[in-house]
């Protein structure tokens, strides 16, 4: 009997494959506005309909293309000595109707997919770099402009970008 | 055998809204009315009712291995690898087979998670025994070619291009749209220009598009042909122009060379 007890108490901790899903009234990957962290300037034309990177079929729009979003990054991030500092760092943001942007947010994992805090020196970097593109393209649909929602993905190796997504 | 029972299990594997009558007539009550529930789901994968759609069919039979990856899209989409990795993984747990292959070809296509697709991809070929292990989710790249890439990413360049050489000598690999390309450039890292010339000329002639005629004007550049490389370069910005060039909507394609690049070099 006390060992069932033990058991039962320790469960949640072994078990790695937890739900990451949660319940929400919002769509998948919905940001919304959080006045501790998100500019209260930043307007959106519609606010209650905000589309997706992909919805207009043309992919990430950037001036100069994704090229000179890489060189950005390859100008400006200072690569952070550590180790463990393998894996992916994904911020996602919405892109407003002006290519204005905000609403920045940030999740990361390890080369296993399991959630993973990664050296604040990293992420902070990356942040920055990331609100200081300023080269985004505002997207239209049937001649209207859109608000969308736009991520960038980092592979991170030993402290260094490797790879950026999408 | 195992060739036929591919074809056979094709309706039962396609990665898109399985028939419902093959869990009739395989007397699974219990995912044929989870599949029944959404055979028609009029919302967009990123909706909450969409989810939801998903999960009452989930409530129905918790092994609907369908309506996991169903609901698995939109987090891929959105660059949520954790929340996908959890859906698409209980996918592949109840239908391995139907979703394993695309898994892999995820993995690769949206976090360059170059090992895990090449594991998973590896997985099907092992079961099937044959090339017979599907393409890619847009259709673009077969499976194993998908796997060369990989390999050619983890600059293995040698095994990419044994892979690529073996298949397309297979009489029964139909060549895609892409692929020759794809060996070409193999062969230009390893500085092997007269394969990759060969596959940039077979290449032109089943689908030309702007880096493949970028790639001959650097060959001929270093063959010191400034009348070569210069019809070709033009005529890559060309085909740039006319946006045929290597695109996909939601992620960059392997081997993508930017306008900035042709201008440049």
């Amino acid at each position: 009997m006390y060992r069932l007890i033990l058991l039962s108490f320790f469960i949640p901790t072994f078990t790695g494959c937890q739900s990451p899903l949660k319940k929400t009234n919002e769509s998948v990957g919905d940001i919304s506005f959080e006045s501790s962290m998100d500019k209260r300037d930043f307007i959106l034309c519609d606010s209650n309909n905000i589309k997706q990177y992909h919805n207009n079929q043309k992919g990430l729009e950037y001036e100069g293309e994704k090229i000179a979003i890489v060189e950005e990054f390859r100008r400006n991030y200072v690569p952070v000595k550590c180790t463990n500092c393998d894996g992916l760092i994904r911020i996602r943001f919405i892109v407003n109707c002006k290519g204005e942007t905000d609403r920045f947010r940030l999740i990361s994992m390890n080369e296993k997919y399991e959630n993973k805090n990664f050296n604040s020196e990293i992420t902070e970097q990356l942040l920055t770099i990331c609100k200081g593109l300023n080269g985004w393209i505002p997207k239209k649909i049937d001649e209207r402009e859109i608000d969308y929602y736009q991520y960038l993905i980092f592979k991170i190796k030993d402290g260094k970008i490797v790879e950026i997504m999408p | 055998m195992m060739k036929y029972l591919f074809f056979i299990l094709i309706p039962i594997c396609s990665w898109g809204q399985p028939n419902c009558n093959v869990y009739l007539y395989n007397k699974d009550t219990l995912q044929y009315r989870a599949c029944k529930s959404v055979e028609y789901v009029p919302f967009y994968q990123y909706t909450k009712q969409y989810q939801e759609r998903f999960d009452k069919a989930l409530q129905i039979c918790p092994y609907f291995a369908y309506a996991y990856k169903a609901k698995s899209t939109a987090y891929l989409k959105s660059g949520d690898f954790l929340t996908w990795k959890y859906l698409i993984d209980k996918a592949v747990e109840y239908d391995t087979l139907s979703y394993i292959g695309y898994r892999g070809w995820c993995k690769y296509q949206f976090f360059r998670d170059y090992e895990g697709a090449i594991e998973d991809i590896e997985y099907l070929e092992d079961k099937f025994n044959s090339i017979n292990v599907g393409y890619s989710a847009g259709g673009e790249y077969h499976l194993i070619v998908a796997k060369a890439i990989c390999y050619s990413a983890l600059d293995d360049k040698k095994k990419a291009i044994d892979i690529l050489e073996d298949l397309f000598a297979n009489k029964e690999y139909n060549v895609g749209l892409f692929d020759y390309y794809q060996l070409a450039v193999t062969y230009f890292q390893v500085r092997d220009y007269i394969n990759a010339s060969k596959y940039l000329v077979k290449q032109s002639e089943i689908n030309e598009i702007a880096e493949n005629a970028y790639y001959k004007a650097k060959i001929a550049k270093l063959n010191g042909n400034d009348e070569i490389y210069l019809r070709e370069k033009n005529k890559a910005i060309q085909l740039y122009k006319d946006r045929r060039m290597l695109f996909d909507d939601y992620t960059e394609p392997f081997n993508k060379v930017y306008l900035a690049t042709i201008m440049k070099d």
